[in-house]
């Protein structure tokens, strides 16, 4: 007995030995999929030229990485810093929990590499800046060229073309007179709105009253759910599919199109090798659309030590560190130097990637997107799939969500 | 002198009213704890529901009265979580029920690999819902799962059928998989019940000529009665609340075709950070749990009398 007190007294006191030490305590949440993240390489190299500092870095589950992130900053309980993407900016400007960071950043010397425009994307609704991006993606069409050039066909500039594409590659290849590879591998799940954007958005939406709801993009809409609901040119699992089933598939050779973007080029060049290849999402109804997709870091109001935390993101976003953050996620690098030297992807991808720049988009930087991408998509885009509502319906749906 | 008489007096009355106080005082901690862990949330549920109260705009909270209450009932979600919820405790737990009184019947036959029968019926119980949702996520999809390759090598399907992205299908999908899940836990209730029947009554019914279909629906069936009562009621309230093996295996989805009315009440507070609305919700379910509940405690604090 009087040994175990001897042990418990030495541990409070290797304890307080422990936080004496360090005089303050970044918590940091982030989300990687990837399992063998360098996060922790990362804070040993931080912690060592920072001493005085110490960062617990959390890795939260993607799926419900802002239902926490919103709990925990509402529940008093927020991390220092956090990993955030812009669709969530203006909620959270709105809860009063994000730290401007203006002052920082202008007398920050890692600015200059910083990638042009890039902080001018992520500015916030109110004008002051918050978030300090750290990588970028954009949504692009990844397509099996080697069953493309069996079928004589040229990857799709325009929905016709894709339309054609699937049509001609959604076969049965065993002969029990089921397809079992299908032309497009569509996410009807959370964050599928990436692989709608492209044929709806394009046609000239505009998240106002009417504009989702007006002629052209209802008949988008239509001809979308059609491709599902009657050329059945999806796998039928397309309503419940998530990110996970449609890479998956199309790893698997069970689809022959769908849309991710250059994070997941490593896993799908590991599964098909020279059979995969990209090209920018077609040009449909007179317009294109694809999704942005970003990430940035930001310092919450509530930080304990913003100093410490400003520190913790500056070092993220600069350097050999936001190279090795990258490596990680798959997605490209924010400085200058980190993309002048960038040899992880094959040159394809990139290029997929670079030419969709000009017209890729981001979500209305307003509060109702987190509600739209979260709960309101998914479930419209599921019924419409599944022919409880009619595409019409669908669109209705979401323009009520935007302007009520 | 005099002193010590009158404390020695006055010394039993105080020790008595020390014992009346005594198990009061030995409850406080329990009965404590309950009211923080329970009825606070409980209450605050309540007072939430009274008011609109969107996590991200947590300065404003104005009171709304009923109004969470009567904007559930002008919304359609509500009544399909509500019909939905109908379904799923009304299909899950008599199937529940069956499959377990039918596997304890047969555990409560002799044969010699008996004791590892008993234990294997009892893995789907204690395994962790997630694990079997996403179990059985596999065994339903529609291009590795198991199910679909069976049906149609059997030839009973022409292809693969896509048993939880189809709106008619997903709800019993999930159900199959609860009653999977909870089925073992009937089997145990009714086989201790079934265990504590006598043995002579059985004696007695053979000697009368009773057939074993007359044995099971005179002596089996009355003796266990009470034991399948009171485990098909917990059943009900436990099956009406979980929403863990839903939320894995669909989110609720395709559409809103698996929303229960707990994990409507989940997403809508939860996910949409809507707190006001997603209390009303739970506060409207608690109010129709509440006579099961009642019916519940009134068995139980019966059998304590």
């Amino acid at each position: 007995m009087r040994k175990m007190q001897g042990a418990a007294l030495a541990a409070l006191l290797a304890l307080a030995a422990g936080t004496a030490q360090a005089e303050s305590t970044v918590r940091f949440w982030y989300h990687f999929d990837n399992p063998d993240n360098p996060v922790a390489d990362l804070v040993a190299k931080f912690e060592a030229a920072n001493p005085g500092i110490t960062v617990e870095a959390e890795n939260i589950p993607w799926n419900s990485y802002y239902d926490n992130l919103y709990t925990a900053i509402a529940g008093g309980n927020a991390p220092d810093a956090a990993m955030v993407k812009l669709f969530a900016q203006p909620r959270l400007v709105e809860m009063g929990a994000l730290e401007p960071i203006d002052d920082r950043v202008a007398g920050w010397d890692g600015k200059a590499d910083l990638q042009d425009d890039l902080l001018k994307i992520n500015g916030g609704p109110d004008g002051k800046q918050y978030y300090l991006p750290v990588q970028y993606v954009v949504s692009y069409l990844y397509y099996r060229a080697d069953l493309f050039a069996e079928a004589g066909l040229q990857p799709p500039k325009t929905c016709e073309d894709f339309a054609k594409a699937a049509k001609a590659l959604t076969r049965d290849t065993n002969g029990d007179g089921q397809p079992d590879i299908w032309g497009f591998g569509f996410r009807g799940g959370k964050g599928g709105y990436d692989h709608w954007g492209p044929f709806v958005l394009s046609a000239g939406a505009k998240f106002e009253k009417g504009g989702l709801t007006s002629q052209p993009v209802v008949a988008a809409n239509t001809w979308l759910v059609d491709l599902y609901r009657n050329q059945k040119l999806f796998p039928p699992s397309a309503p419940n599919d998530g990110f996970q089933e449609i890479i998956a598939a199309f790893q698997q050779g069970r689809t022959a199109m769908t849309i991710h973007h250059i994070g997941s080029s490593a896993g799908m060049v590991k599964a098909l090798g020279d059979k995969v290849s990209a090209v920018p999402v077609p040009e449909c109804n007179g317009g294109r659309w694809t999704s942005y997709g970003d990430e940035s870091l930001a310092v919450l109001s509530s930080a304990e030590d913003k100093d410490a935390a400003w520190k913790w993101i500056a070092f993220l976003a600069s350097g050999d560190a936001n190279v090795e953050f990258n490596k990680a996620t798959g997605q490209l690098p924010v400085t200058k130097s980190g993309a002048a030297n960038w040899t992880l992807h094959e040159k394809r991808f990139v290029d997929a990637t670079v030419q969709s720049l000009p017209f890729a988009h981001s979500l209305p930087a307003v509060s109702q997107t987190a509600d739209f991408v979260n709960t309101v998509w998914p479930a419209a885009m599921q019924r419409a799939l599944t022919g409880e509502i009619t595409p019409e319906q669908m669109m209705q749906e979401i323009e009520q969500l935007y302007a009520p | 002198m005099s002193m010590t008489l009158a404390t020695a007096q006055q010394a039993p009355v105080r020790g008595k009213a020390r014992t009346r106080m005594l198990p009061y005082v030995l409850l406080s901690p329990a009965v404590l704890v309950t009211l923080l862990i329970v009825f606070l949330p409980m209450l605050q549920a309540l007072v939430l529901s009274l008011h609109d109260f969107v996590l991200f705009r947590p300065t404003q909270m104005p009171f709304a009265g009923l109004g969470n209450f009567a904007k559930a009932l002008a919304d359609p979600v509500f009544w399909t979580s509500l019909q939905h919820t109908a379904l799923w405790v009304g299909i899950t737990v008599p199937a529940q029920l069956l499959l377990g009184l039918v596997t304890a019947l047969l555990l409560n036959q002799r044969f010699w690999w008996r004791p590892l029968a008993r234990a294997v019926v009892i893995i789907p119980w204690a395994l962790p819902s997630v694990v079997i949702a996403l179990m059985w996520r596999w065994i339903y999809d529609p291009n590795a799962g198991v199910l679909n390759d069976v049906l149609v090598r059997l030839g009973m399907l022409q292809g693969a059928f896509p048993w939880l992205a189809d709106p008619g299908t997903s709800l019993y999908a999930i159900i199959l998989t609860l009653t999977w899940q909870g089925f073992p836990f009937f089997a145990v209730m009714i086989l201790a019940g079934l265990q504590a029947v006598p043995r002579d009554l059985y004696e007695a019914a053979a000697i009368d000529g009773a057939t074993p279909w007359q044995q099971f629906w005179r002596i089996t069936l009355p003796s266990i009665a009470g034991v399948i009562a009171t485990a098909a009621l917990l059943r009900l309230i436990w099956v009406a609340n979980s929403i863990d093996v839903i939320f894995v295996m669909t989110g609720g989805g395709p559409g809103y075709a698996t929303h229960t009315l707990p994990l409507y009440a989940f997403i809508k507070a939860r996910t949409n950070l809507d707190f006001g609305y997603g209390s009303a919700l739970a506060v409207i379910f608690t109010l129709l749990l509440a006579g099961f509940v009642l019916v519940y405690l009134r068995r139980t604090t019966r059998a304590i009398d």
